[in-house]
């Protein structure tokens, strides 16, 4: 704690915090135009200079801490004077073209130069040719461009992409991409969101409303399990369609959480519907003869509340794979932890300075746990270890030690990796005697990974305080994930590691806590809510009954963060609801949103209702966003089993992972997103299957078989190919283990 | 600082010259009614005016405006359905589609869409006006940064229906009219002001 004074009253700031970061907590006003609270000070404003008393020249309040006793002068005359020049040079050559400018109206260049009242032009500067630039999603214009560098600083401390950088020539600069003429990143959109100007723009977006006529409606991503904060930004569209209402925009509070590009730009995925008696009929009909409901976990929790409920009144079976895997993972999990979810969130991630990420591509599965592992590696200096059979190019700039096992050999590699990290600690005897009596040549020989690369962990987490292990989905669908969960709860009881498992969908931890789901065994008379049945209905595909989009529902998820967070209607939905059918079988309730103070306190939620739930951030960046559940108590019976043969995967192996920005059926259907469907690979895979770059090819799985181009990608390595999930049947992506051998068929070249 | 009125006597009671007018009595019997109005016919008095009307006739000199053949002529100012002009030199429209009338239009009836045409310019692909909503306040014509929507003389807005639309393509000067130069600027509501010319501020340009 620090005792200093600002404009004669006492300040008290926390080690670590910077004047400016103090003085906003304490309520006062220091104005910025290239502070970001998320990143390291940019410092290149200079507006938010003030006095003080230990010093000559006027300080940089956003990058100095203070000193004890230091009296700090926020306003004095010469301070205005400093600001105002700094306003006058900003508006230098500025365009005027405010009035056809996307960003006019919610510009900090407007706000603050009338703040200033820089009303005419002081200085002159010879004007540079500039040309717009045009990077696919992104407009860039350099001659609105002020420099600040948030965008820079975000792009490389934040996303980790490093795609754009400031080239420097006095008047002459400007953000360019690096290292390339083409801006080359994963289009997360985040310089879009903190360009304090219009600089940098969204391609789409640009030019085709205000910022004043939008409404703006909270709601939380659907693409991931992250379940992002965003703001639908809608407005009618034009007279001659009707004057209906669309979401012209998505956009994010970035100064306390980042969106990455599927949340962005990926927001057309709404449905229309109308209410049809006769189809209504029909879908009652099916549901009352129905033997199971098959879903997906693109649901809220009050949907999953009333197919429990349907469950429960007409007898059927729930199927749904996917939150089934999770939920078998995290009970033998619970078994040796006590808890009923693992106890890491992605705030420790960003706050640990050392991170293990096993089992899971997560540049593509969540970015905003990427997101967080770049601001760990920046921010504290954090030694991240990612093993994966697969290199991933994305993560290069911040992965220190990248071990790489071999396909289907997760037990044996968690298994070591667990002995590794409990060593020294104070385990039962039983479970001593299990780590010693370990195959310790067998696995290590089996999964490639060396003893070396073990203690090389070990080595490198000597000084590490915050720990994190995050788990991929790899694992969850792994033939002996029970067996692994249990050795990663191990981890967690046992160290000072916490721990995060990535969920593959919205919501579903909140399905795996609501549900009791079956054995799906396929069977008839299935009805399908988005996903397949003898009955359809749902947002996605050619269904029977068209239900509402996420986006067209007002409800709760629950996240990876074990945060249930609330979402709003983005555009209106005139059809039929689940409520509507399940309220005609006998579960009645007048809105959806009845069954959020339902939820089960047993599972940890609190019982508030949908109403009181709030859904923002507060302007020093405090989450408002809904509750956390709470992580209930289970009994820790569970045993560590033995460790099972190791499996091998040889021949050709395809790795099911989405590109990226691509997550579901959803995302799949988006305008903006790219939607390259092609299985990728190196050129080693390509020799292995005996197929060319561009060739057309059939991939036989054992139940399925899908035709795609074959792209020779030289980023990758290894005899492993992406192939993508998103545009497959219902988008499923983590029903069954990820890497799967596949039998590909040359079909002729694509041209 | 309060601002106070004085007081003033609005009693104009009190120093009126109010007098009574010398009207003669009403008849009340049958027999003075009937004296009353023969008297008032043989006295001629309808032929004064019937010769006012004769006269008027032979000299053909008739002020009658043959409407909706004729209409009046209004004044420049007069704030009717709105019109959108164009650039005199080059013929783009003028409107840059900022969406400030959009904004400030008071019974929310202007409606427009744009977009980013092909040369990262911004297009106003539609522009509407519900007349059945409009009250022709004039703000629209008065907050265009460009004068470009300005309110023109036609004032006949009978519809059959309460929503009734212009549409850009009404309202725009044709490009052949502007090339004979009949396109007018309008002297009302958010016109330049004469000699505004010498309130400009140069902007200090380096070249």
């Amino acid at each position: 704690m620090i005792n200093f004074i600002i404009n004669n009253q006492p300040v008290t700031a926390q080690k670590g915090e910077t004047i400016l970061q103090a003085a906003r907590k304490a309520g006062f006003y220091i104005p910025t135009m290239c502070y970001l609270e998320k990143t390291t000070p940019c410092a290149s404003c200079r507006l938010c200079v003030v006095e003080t008393d230990k010093t000559e020249g006027l300080i940089l309040s956003c990058q100095t801490p203070p000193t004890e006793g230091l009296v700090v002068t926020l306003d004095s005359d010469r301070l205005k004077q400093e600001r105002t020049n700094i306003m006058r040079l900003y508006d230098v050559n500025h365009p005027l073209e405010c009035g056809v400018c996307d960003k006019s109206g919610a510009c900090d260049l407007q706000n603050k130069t009338l703040e200033f009242g820089v009303d005419r032009q002081h200085f002159s500067a010879k004007d540079q040719p500039r040309h717009i630039e045009h990077w696919g999603l992104i407009n860039y214009d350099p001659s609105l461009c002020i420099l600040c560098e948030k965008c820079v600083h975000v792009c490389n401390e934040i996303i980790g992409d490093d795609a754009i950088e400031l080239q420097f020539g006095g008047y002459k600069s400007s953000v360019i991409p690096k290292n390339s003429d083409k801006l080359d990143c994963t289009f997360c959109g985040e310089c879009i969101a903190v360009c304090p100007v219009g600089a940098l723009v969204s391609s789409q977006f640009q030019y085709s409303a205000n910022a004043w006529e939008l409404s703006k409606i909270p709601a939380t991503c659907v693409h991931c399990s992250a379940g992002c904060s965003l703001t639908y930004e809608v407005r009618h569209t034009s007279n001659l369609i009707g004057a209906k209402s669309k979401i012209y925009r998505v956009t994010n509070d970035f100064e306390h959480m980042t969106l990455c590009g599927a949340g962005r730009f990926g927001f057309d995925f709404d449905v229309e519907g109308t209410k049809e008696e006769s189809s209504f009929a029909q879908a009652v009909h099916a549901l009352q003869n129905a033997k199971a409901i098959r879903f997906n976990s693109l649901i809220t929790n009050e949907e999953a509340m009333i197919l429990q409920g349907l469950k429960e009144t007409l007898g059927v079976k729930l199927y749904n794979e996917e939150a089934r895997a999770y939920q078998n993972f995290m009970s033998a999990y619970s078994s040796i932890s006590g808890k009923i979810g693992f106890g890491g969130s992605l705030d420790a991630v960003c706050q640990s300075d050392g991170i293990i990420v096993l089992g899971g591509r997560i540049t593509t599965d969540n970015p905003v746990v990427r997101y967080s592992v770049t601001t760990a590696a920046r921010h504290n200096g954090a030694k991240v270890v990612y093993m994966h059979p697969m290199e991933d190019e994305l993560l290069q700039n911040v992965v220190t030690q990248f071990v790489k096992y071999e396909v289907g050999t997760e037990e044996g590699v968690v298994a070591m990796l667990a002995k590794t990290l409990l060593e020294g600690c104070d385990l039962s005897e039983e479970t001593q005697a299990f780590f010693d009596g370990l195959d310790e040549g067998y696995l290590c020989a089996e999964s490639n990974v060396g003893d070396e690369e073990y203690a090389h962990i070990t080595k490198s987490f000597i000084r590490v305080k915050r720990k994190t292990l995050v788990i991929g989905s790899d694992v969850i669908t792994h033939k002996r994930s029970s067996n692994i969960a249990r050795l990663c709860a191990m981890i967690e009881t046992y160290t000072e590691f916490s721990v995060v498992v990535i969920p593959v969908n919205v919501n579903t931890i909140g399905v795996s806590l609501i549900c009791e789901l079956d054995m799906d065994n396929g069977g008839e008379d299935v009805v399908g809510y988005n996903a397949a049945g003898d009955y359809t209905m749902g947002s996605i595909g050619d269904v029977n009954l068209t239900l509402p989009s996420l986006n067209s529902q007002e409800g709760t998820f629950v996240s990876i963060n074990h945060h249930v967070l609330p979402t709003n209607v983005a555009v209106a939905y005139e059809g039929y609801t689940l409520n509507d059918l399940a309220s005609s079988l006998g579960v009645k309730a007048d809105n959806t949103i009845d069954y959020t103070a339902k939820l089960p306190l047993s599972k940890g939620f609190n019982g508030v209702g949908f109403d009181n739930l709030g859904n923002f951030y507060s302007a020093l960046g405090e989450d408002n966003r809904g509750y956390i559940l709470e992580n209930m108590d289970v009994k820790a019976e569970g045993v560590l089993e033995e460790i099972d043969d190791l499996p091998e995967f040889n021949g050709t192996v395809v790795y099911h992972c989405n590109p990226i920005n691509q997550f579901n059926s959803y995302t799949a259907r988006t305008s903006q997103l790219e939607k390259e469907a092609i299985l990728r690979g190196s050129a080693q895979f390509a020799a292995a299957a005996k197929i060319a770059d561009g060739d057309k090819i059939r991939l036989e799985f054992p139940h399925s078989t899908q035709e795609r181009i074959f792209k020779l990608d030289s980023t990758l390595k290894g005899t492993i190919a992406l192939v993508p999930a998103y545009d497959v049947g219902f988008g499923a992506l983590n029903e069954q283990y990820r890497f799967e051998k596949v039998k590909i068929m040359r079909m002729g070249s694509a041209s | 600082m309060n601002h106070e009125e004085p007081f003033t006597n609005r009693n104009v009671s009190e120093s009126s010259t109010y007098y009574y007018v010398d009207i003669e009595t009403y008849p009340v019997s049958g027999w003075d009614k009937f004296k009353q109005v023969f008297r008032r016919a043989i006295r001629g008095e309808l032929f004064v005016g019937l010769w006012v009307v004769m006269r008027e006739m032979i000299k053909f000199d008739i002020h009658t405006l043959q409407y909706p053949l004729e209409k009046l002529p209004i004044g420049p100012r007069y704030r009717a359905v709105h019109k959108l002009l164009r650039l005199w030199e080059s013929g783009y429209e003028r409107c840059i589609g900022c969406g400030l009338c959009e904004k400030i239009c008071i019974s929310d009836c202007i409606r427009m869409d744009t977009r980013i045409d092909e040369n990262s310019r911004k297009e106003v692909t539609e522009y509407s006006i519900n007349l059945g909503r409009c009250i022709f306040c004039g703000y629209c014509a008065e907050v265009c940064p460009e004068l470009a929507i300005v309110h023109g003389g036609r004032y006949e807005n009978a519809s059959e229906q309460r929503a009734h639309f212009v549409i850009k393509d009404d309202m725009l000067t044709p490009l052949d009219l502007l090339k004979a130069g009949e396109q007018a600027e309008y002297p009302g509501f958010g016109a330049i002001i004469p000699g505004s010319d010498a309130s400009v501020k140069k902007t200090p340009l380096a070249y």
